[in-house]
This record gives structure tokens, sequence and C-alpha cells, in this order.
């Protein structure tokens, strides 16, 4: 009965992530019809070196950084408003959730027509309020291209870690409350001293959820701006070595320095959380 | 009393903004696709459209061409043969990701098999790799294969990548199923494959709808892979086609629009019909 669980992964993710190993220490550029000869770590210190590596690392870190605290801060806040019963609550939930349910290029779409510079709503409101007196070309700026796709990306993301959130809310017993209210506290001290310490646990699997799905961001990205260099994350600096210059050995070791770099940052928010829980 | 009022005012204010912000976008997108390009560009805006009209599906189904060079350009028929290989492809890889990951995760929770624990911890790892580690060896394998732009191809990797989280779940359920009613019917005489068909699978209905519901939005919104694995209309899935309606130059935005509301009611319907299930998994596995 595993026979076939055990053949599907050994062939198609074991066997693809040693053959990329493999690649990642050869060189040759297979477009260029050259000889593939062993490199060792040589195509890794090529990427580690690279200046658009670096862009990329550094918009990587800004969607990163910026989407998990969006996430965690307006997660909060639903989760709170969403963990008490009201009438109505269910479908409220099931609104919530579809955002998350929505393949991610049909967000982007969604999103797409808000910051268009010719029929775009927000040029259309800032021109209206006299904000802007022509129309922006909002993904060409840097600064507003990356804010505006992290703000699509926390859109499809954000139901995820509500819910994480929420049932982490409800594993709180009531009894605490009342009796730290007996006691005199209030609401804000009781957020900051009973619900944020107890609900700990909640919140290192929203910040892992929110770190890795924001460390592979690259539908939105694609779909909002294209390859363009200003908003380029490393997966999709991936793609665009990889598949748009065909150079597969740079790709693969970019690609295995982004999973390592992953790993580490999931085995750190365990150690940091699971040493402080005990 | 006023406090507790006030608690009340800011929290209905609260779940309106959770409400407004989650629908807005899609709201937003329904209005675009049953306008006319003059009301999605005209200055100032129409938050709704001065004319009603079913062009922008027309064109989606019917196939158009912006009179413009780098406008967006749908070509007959391409948009329903990609939700059709949506449909397929999503389909075909959530049946056999349950039967592999539904079976294995029950043989691994309940059988005693020499490796059992060695294999089982092989298998969960490779959840943890990130497919675009994967997606560069799995093109020059399928390449080998004559897999490229072939569903088989496509279903072959989600199978695969998808399994061993799948896996995973359904072994933890098992495990927190009584043992004694599979004992029981294997005492009567039942074989293990009965106990399983007849005593554990019915059980595990509320898993099995909430796993399967988790798939199906999955695949059917995977992005990165498809776009590398597939080129043409034979194997091209919705999620791949629509971005091609971004045109270089101007984008037909009331057809755009069309397509991601046609490429969003299947998820949508299945969010909400099995929302109940999926919330129970989604904040149960954490």
């Amino acid at each position: 009965m595993v026979a076939p669980a055990v053949i599907v992964t050994a062939a198609l993710v074991l066997y693809p992530l040693i053959a990329g190993f493999v690649t990642s220490l050869r060189s040759g550029d297979v477009a260029l019809g050259e000889q593939s000869r062993f490199v060792g770590l040589g195509n890794y210190g090529d990427v580690v070196s690279s200046s658009t590596v670096h862009e990329a690392v550094a918009h990587t870190l800004v969607y990163v950084v910026l989407a998990v605290t969006l996430e965690l801060a307006l997660g909060l806040i639903v989760a709170i408003a969403l963990h008490h019963v009201f009438p109505g609550r269910g479908i409220v939930l099931a609104i919530l959730i579809l955002p998350w349910a929505l393949p991610s290029v049909v967000s982007g779409v969604l999103w797409r027509r808000m910051f268009d510079p010719d029929s775009g709503l927000l040029n259309s409101v800032l021109m209206q309020l006299h904000l802007v007196s022509h129309p922006q070309v909002w993904l060409a700026s840097r600064t507003w291209a990356l804010a505006f796709i992290t703000l699509v990306h926390v859109w499809s993301v954000l139901p995820l870690v509500s819910l994480v959130l929420i049932a982490g809310l409800q594993n709180i017993p009531d009894d605490v409350y009342s009796a730290s209210a007996v006691d005199g506290a209030t609401p804000l001290r009781q957020f900051r001293h009973i619900t944020l310490p107890l609900l700990r646990p909640s919140i290192a699997v929203a910040l892992t959820i929110g770190t890795v799905w924001a460390i592979k961001i690259f539908d939105e990205i694609y779909v909002l701006n294209g390859t363009a260099l200003n908003t380029r994350s490393i997966v999709m600096e991936v793609y665009t070595t990889t598949f748009v210059n065909a150079d597969f050995p740079h790709g693969t070791a970019l690609a295995f320095l982004l999973t390592g770099i992953t790993a580490v940052l999931a085995a750190g928010y365990a150690l940091a959380f699971g040493r402080s829980r005990t | 009393m006023t406090r507790f009022r006030a608690a009340r005012f800011v929290r209905t204010v609260a779940i309106a903004a959770i409400i407004l912000w989650s629908l807005a976008p899609i709201a937003l997108g329904v209005v675009t696709s049953v306008s006319t390009q003059a009301d999605v560009r005209a200055i100032p805006l129409h938050w709704l459209p001065d004319h009603v009209t079913m062009d922008p599906y027309r064109g989606l189904l019917g196939g158009t061409a912006d009179i413009r060079a780098g406008g967006t350009v749908s070509e007959t028929g391409a948009f329903a043969q990609a939700m059709w290989n949506s449909a397929s492809i999503t389909l075909i890889s959530t049946l056999a990701i349950l039967c592999v990951a539904i079976s294995a995760g029950y043989a691994f929770a309940r059988l005693r098999f020499p490796g059992r624990n060695v294999l089982f911890w092989v298998v969960v790892a490779t959840a943890i790799i990130p497919v675009f580690t994967l997606v560069i060896a799995l093109f020059q394998l399928l390449a080998e294969a004559g897999l490229i732009d072939r569903k088989l191809g496509l279903v072959l990797v989600f199978v695969s990548t998808s399994t061993p989280l799948a896996m995973w779940l359904v072994h933890n359920h098992v495990k927190e199923l009584p043992t004694e009613p599979e004992e029981a019917a294997l005492l009567d005489g039942c074989t293990r494959w009965q106990a399983f068909w007849h005593v554990v699978l019915p059980q595990m209905r509320s898993s099995i709808a909430a796993l399967s519901a988790i798939l199906v939005l999955s695949v059917w919104g995977e992005f990165l892979i498809p776009l590398l694995l597939t080129s043409t209309s034979a194997s091209k899935p919705v999620a791949v086609l629509i971005p091609e309606y971004v045109g270089k130059y101007t984008t037909n935005y009331p057809l755009l629009a069309a397509a991601g509301v046609l490429a969003l009611l299947p998820p949508a319907v299945v969010a909400l019909v099995l929302n109940r299930h999926i919330r129970g998994m989604l904040s149960g596995s954490s």
C-alpha cells in the first residue's frame, strides 16, 4: 500500500533533487552548446557575487518583512474580531477564506486594474481628490511596486494566518480572562499579558507560514510586473536565469541556496519558539 | 456599559472591513467584466458601468484581437480549452493523490513492516522541498520522457509534489482513530482491505472532504509548474493562459476580468461549499 507513494516521491522528488544538485555543480551553457564539466561550488560563488541576485535578495527581504508584519498585525485584528460567536459568523468566516481559495494569478489580475496607469482605480481616485495631477505609473516605481505586490500577496495569505490565530485564541480558556478582570486588568493589559503569551505557539505557526509563502513569492510579481528588474524576487531570478537565459547550472545553484535559507529560517523559528515555551 | 457598547461598535466596524477587504477586489472584477472598455478608461472614474455588456465574455470565448499592436489577443476556443485542461488535470490529480496518500498514510499508521519509520520520514521530509528547486530537473526529466506539454506530465508532477503532505495529514488522522473497531472487524474475518474500506474510511469522511478541497484549490491555482511544463493549448491550464491576456502595451481589462471571474468560479464554489471542513483542517493542522 505504500509502494505507489514511495515510488512517485523517489522518482519525481528525490531523483530531480539529486539531479538538480549535480547540475548546480557543473558548468556549461545549454543554449550555447558548451561542453559540461565539473566546477564544484563555482556556480554558487558566481550567484552569491552577482549584483542582480543581490537586488533580488533585497527585494525578497522587503516582501518577507513587510508581508509577515502585515499578516501578523492584520491577522491578530481579524482573529480578535471573529473569534467570539455572533450571528452570521459562519458566513463571515466563509467570506474570509475566499481570497485564499482563489488562484494567485486571478488575485493578481483582480488587483491589477487598481494600479494600472491608464484605467487604474487608484489614479482616478487620487486625481479626483487632486492628490496627484497626472496618472502615475505605479509599478515602474520600485517602492510602490514592491508595496503593491506585497499587498496582493497579503490579500491571499491573510485568511490562512487569521484561521491559525483564531484557532489559537479558542484554545485560551475564558476563565483566565474573567479571573484577571476580577483582579482589575484592563483589556489592553489582558492582551499584553494573557493573549500574546498564550498565543505564542499559534503566532510561531503563523510566522512560519507567512515567511515560507513570502520567500517564494513569484505568481503575483509575474502577473503585476513580469520579469521587470525593479521587483524581481529570488524565485523570479531563478526563473529568468533558468528559463529565459537558459542557464540551468546557475539557476539551480540559486534555487538550492534559497532552499537552504528557507530551511535555516524555519528551523530557527522552531528553535526560538520551542525553547521559550518550556 | 458604554465601554461594552464601544467595544461592540469597534468589532462591528472591523467585521464590515473584513468583508469589504475580502470581497471588494472580486466585486470589482465582476463589474469590470461586464463593462465596455470606454467605461473602464473613463476619467473621472465610473464606479458602475454606463452600459452593462456581455461582450468581454463573448470576446474571451469567441476570440478577439486588439486592433492596436501589443494589445490583448484572445484566440477562439483557447479559453474554453484551458478551462477544460484545468478541470481534467485538477480532477485526475486530486483523485490520484487521494488514492496514493490515503492508502500510504493508512499503511504507515497501522501496518508493521521493516523500514517503516525510515521510509515514512523520507517521504514526509520531501514535503518541505520547495517546488522551484525541483522544477528545473523535472523539466529535463519530463523532456527526456516526452512528457513536456502533456497533461499526464503535469498530473505526475502534482501527484509527486502533493502526496507527501497529504499522506502525512492522513497518517496523523488515522493515528487518532481508535483501533478497536478495526481489530474487531479483523477478528470477525475481514481482510485488512475490507476493514480499511468498511470501517476506517467511513470515519474519515470529513477529513477526506477537506483534503480533496485543499488539493483541488492548490492544483487549480498552481502557476509556476504548468508555466514551465506546458507550452500549447494541448495542456495549458487556465492559470497560465490568463497572464497572456495582459497586453504588452495596452490591456483589455474587461476581457481580462472576464477570464479571472470564470477561472475563480470553480475554486470559489469549492471553498464556499466545503468551507467548514476546510477551516477545520487548516486550523487543526497547526
